[in-house]
């Protein structure tokens, strides 16, 4: 949450998970804290607020972001995906599955940022090896897992 | 905090002219910004966010440059082909830069206006000889980057200008790039260098060696890199030229001795390797 004097006010037209929505938002308001407090999407999450552990991955514009360090008055007139709008409303995606599959998620807290940038890995590169998917999470940051089952869950997604 | 996203250049110089920069802050990626205000620092008056200037964005060619929008982003730098094989310094610095959400949002232009000591494209960026075209309602201008930037955080950027376009002059020989951090990814350098030149039977020619993370700004180590064109010489014998270029401090990441001793130690492992 970021604290200014003087408040100002911004009309706001943002497509979030394929619904557009429009509302006056405060500018300084963060992207994050729209998404979570304005519009109850909690699956992004705030750990360090400065882009450093992903928790708080989305998906602008096709892109992968740190909501934490984006205003949401900067996301007008884009598109904007979160972990609720990646997962089906029946069961879940095969990414999801492998992470299941694998024994991926402790805590849980990182896994939405976890799977938004893998998603971009499979996006950016059809078969990544372990190193390309080691770089492509470099941006999130888990403190359960030491991240070989998440590493190996984005490996066999790969592979299917 | 009033918040504009000009969509022309006359849009761009209007607000410019409207307010000073006391007033204002000019926001492109916002990666570095947006943790300076999550720490403490006070949002602006006027926020003027860059990004619907798309005539600041892209990757052109001519026979003998090359130039990148201001506004291009890390990542499109990462995935050009043409950086990669170009500009290969450069290229490096990019695909070890943060992680890919930052990446996505980080753009060229801002690393080079943060000025600071360890921005990772800035030794690619000197040892590439980039010049910055700087724009503003009544005309332009280039500087050499070394020239830009003049000390922590502080460019020869006046109140009416704008960066908006970076040109990379082609060049044969070899670039590399050699960053130090103190893990592998997200890391801000302890130490990094660029170099670039070419290399036959006798040695080095036409080294050119720029280092971050040693002094306020980014140093071309030219005491040293005149001596490694000696085949006479071997690294390890003139490495301590270096002193002459630079004037590390203590800070979180690394102390003064340790900057000193891992710059040598990374020029002596890069270049040896190079020359066997």
């Amino acid at each position: 949450m970021l604290h200014v004097e003087n408040i100002e006010t911004f009309a706001l037209s943002v497509t979030v998970n394929g619904v557009e929505i429009k509302r006056t938002v405060p500018t300084h308001l963060r992207l994050l804290d729209f998404l979570r407090d304005d519009l109850r999407l909690t699956g992004a999450k705030e750990v360090c607020g400065e882009g450093e552990c992903g928790a708080c991955t989305v998906i602008m514009d096709g892109d992968t972001v740190n909501s934490c360090l984006i205003l949401a008055v900067e996301a007008h007139g884009t598109v904007i995906q979160t972990i609720e709008g990646v997962t089906p409303v029946e069961g879940l995606t095969n990414l999801q599955q492998a992470f299941v599959d694998k024994h991926s998620v402790q805590c849980g807290y990182c896994i939405p940022g976890m799977i938004l940038s893998s998603e971009q890995v499979h996006n950016d590169c059809e078969n990544p090896d372990r190193e390309t998917v080691k770089q492509g999470l470099a941006g999130n940051i888990c403190r359960c897992t030491g991240y070989k089952k998440i590493i190996d869950a984005v490996e066999q997604d790969g592979d299917q | 905090m009033k918040y504009f996203r000009p969509e022309n250049q006359t849009q761009l110089f209007d607000l410019l002219s409207e307010f000073p920069p006391a007033q204002r802050t000019l926001l492109a990626g916002g990666t570095d910004l947006m943790s300076r205000y999550e720490n403490g620092l006070s949002l602006p008056e006027n926020l003027i966010d860059l990004k619907k200037l798309s005539d600041f964005m892209g990757i052109t060619e001519t026979d003998t440059e090359v130039e990148i929008g201001a506004l291009t982003s890390i990542e499109s730098l990462k995935k050009s082909s043409l950086i990669h094989d170009l500009f290969h310094a450069l290229w490096q610095a990019t695909s070890q830069f943060a992680g890919v959400q930052i990446r996505h949002r980080a753009t060229l232009g801002g690393n080079i206006c943060n000025a600071s000591p360890a921005g990772d494209t800035l030794p690619a960026l000197y040892t590439h000889e980039a010049r910055l075209r700087l724009i503003s309602y009544d005309g332009q201008r280039e500087l050499a980057i070394g020239d830009f930037i003049t000390g922590p955080g502080t460019t020869a950027l006046q109140d009416s200008e704008i960066l908006q376009a970076v040109i990379l002059p082609k060049n044969s020989g070899f670039s590399t790039f050699y960053k130090l951090g103190l893990r592998q990814a997200m890391a801000i350098s302890a130490v990094n260098f660029a170099a670039v030149g070419t290399i036959n039977s006798h040695g080095f020619s036409q080294l050119k060696i720029a280092a971050g993370a040693v002094a306020p700004t980014v140093k071309y180590l030219n005491h040293f890199a005149e001596a490694a064109q000696n085949n006479s010489n071997t690294i390890d014998d003139i490495i301590d030229l270096v002193e002459h270029d630079i004037s590390p401090i203590d800070d979180i990441r690394a102390s003064a001795n340790y900057r000193r001793r891992a710059l040598k130690n990374v020029l002596i492992f890069t270049l040896t390797e190079m020359l066997s």
